[in-house]
């Protein structure tokens, strides 16, 4: 739990460095992939500090490459 | 469009070598000697020809276009649509080796300098620096890249003359006794880690240096100067822990320091030669995390990336910690599904790329005379 908002209160101190300045200089598109990538990590953040399990990247790659590796070592 | 700064060739010289060593210095000596035992150094000067001619192949990409990064050249070349899918792969490639990096980082912290504390504690401390190098530009990392690279050297020649005295020239005997195929197949790693990853280069290479066709040969010296360090290290390796030891060790680089003993009087000066390791993991973090960064904002055709840094830098810290449950399982992946994810996106697509070029060069050619 303490985790978590420890996790909000980073991105309130993100949120409140680099949305002002954007604003001002009215940059929509740069504001929308912020606030994606923002909700991603605090989301990530979150559900790694309730231990839930992650979407790995690495597992998506083992899918994809370990039968080649499988047909090249064989 | 995104950042005006230039940085000279030097500096591009420096930002190479330390690239080039990254962590290939740390855990390259046990990949070589796995397979190729106590002819694991001639599996580095194997590894560092090879890599040669793949960076050769990249300073050819780059000088096609020499003012566009890695990204806006892949759309040049392939069109909007399935230029943003090679470019997410780079994006996505780069991402990950960030938070490898970052992993790496505090595995070797947490398992040799601090062992009490939490790999959360140091991942965060190293990726707050990480950002801030980003936000301040390239041309604050290559300044201070610039300085490092003295305390580098100097740090690297106080382990190579420490060491030598604990040389014993039996432990190389007999030479060339493993087959040739097996050596081939053992310098892949540090082809991989070395020469390959360079790629993220050259989102650096044309575009932002003063002079790039000059700055072409800079690129080939730094990977030179890059692969005889991991030659020397490796080589020192072989000759003062052994061939079965250097295999054995998940960082031979640090055992190497351990061993050093002038007189019963230096000694265990390890934790300052981790210094060494740090720096050169350090930069090439940087360079991956700056391609990525630059690249997505160039995909997306932002006007500004820093408001990406902070987001991405949240995103590689808690990527880091879920990334490798255990050791093991990052040995493994090293091994096997990192070497296949990086011919593909490190060498069959600019191989793509090399072929679609010849295609569409005049096309290309009347294209930018229109424009």
């Amino acid at each position: 739990m303490l985790k978590s908002v420890g996790i909000l209160l980073v991105a309130a101190v993100i949120l409140f460095i680099e949305v002002p300045p954007l604003l001002e200089k009215k940059y929509k598109k740069e504001l929308i992939v912020f606030s994606i990538l923002l909700a991603f990590g605090v989301g990530l953040g979150i559900a790694y500090s309730f231990g839930k399990s992650i979407p790995n990247p690495i597992d998506l790659l083992t899918f994809i490459f370990k039968p080649l590796h499988d047909a090249i070592t064989r | 469009m995104l950042p005006t700064v230039k940085i000279n060739s030097y500096q591009f010289l420096v930002l190479v070598i330390l690239f080039t060593i990254g962590t290939s210095i740390l855990v390259i000596p046990s990949a070589l000697a796995a397979n190729a035992k106590q002819d694991a150094w001639i599996a580095a000067i194997l590894g560092m020809g090879i890599g040669l001619l793949i960076v050769w192949l990249f300073t050819k990409i780059g000088l096609w276009f020499p003012n566009l990064t890695y990204i806006q050249v892949n759309e040049t070349l392939f069109g909007k649509w399935i230029g943003n899918i090679f470019s997410f792969l780079f994006i996505f490639m780069t991402f990950l080796y960030t938070a490898i990096l970052l992993y790496y980082s505090g595995s070797f912290l947490t398992i040799h300098v601090m062992p009490n504390t939490p790999m959360a504690a140091t991942n965060i401390l190293l990726a707050i620096i990480l950002v801030m190098a980003v936000r301040l530009g390239l041309e604050t990392v290559a300044r201070s890249a610039e300085i490092f690279i003295v305390i580098f050297f100097i740090l690297f020649f106080i382990l190579v003359v420490f060491i030598a005295p604990e040389v014993e020239f039996k432990n190389i005997q007999p030479v060339l006794e493993t087959d040739i195929n097996k050596i081939f197949q053992s310098s892949l790693p540090l082809i991989v880690l070395s020469a390959m990853n360079a790629i993220s280069l050259l989102m650096i290479f044309p575009a932002f240096i003063n002079r790039p066709r000059s700055a072409k040969k800079y690129f080939l010296i730094g990977n030179i100067i890059g692969g005889l360090i991991i030659t020397i290290i490796t080589t020192l390796c072989i000759l003062v822990l052994g061939s079965d030891m250097t295999a054995f060790q998940k960082f031979p680089g640090y055992e190497l320091a351990k061993k050093i003993n002038i007189g019963n009087f230096v000694t265990r000066i390890e934790a300052m030669m981790a210094a060494l390791w740090i720096i050169c993991l350090y930069f090439k973090m940087v360079i991956y995390f700056y391609a990525a960064v630059i690249g997505l904002a160039q995909m997306f055709q932002l006007k500004d990336y820093r408001p990406l840094t902070y987001p991405l830098g949240m995103i590689v810290v808690i990527l880091s910690l879920v990334i490798f449950p255990n050791i093991l399982e990052q040995s493994v992946y090293d091994a096997t599904i990192d070497i296949y994810f990086a011919l593909t996106v490190c060498l069959l697509l600019p191989l793509l790329m090399v072929v679609v070029y010849a295609i569409r060069k005049k096309q290309l050619k009347k294209n930018s005379d229109h424009a």
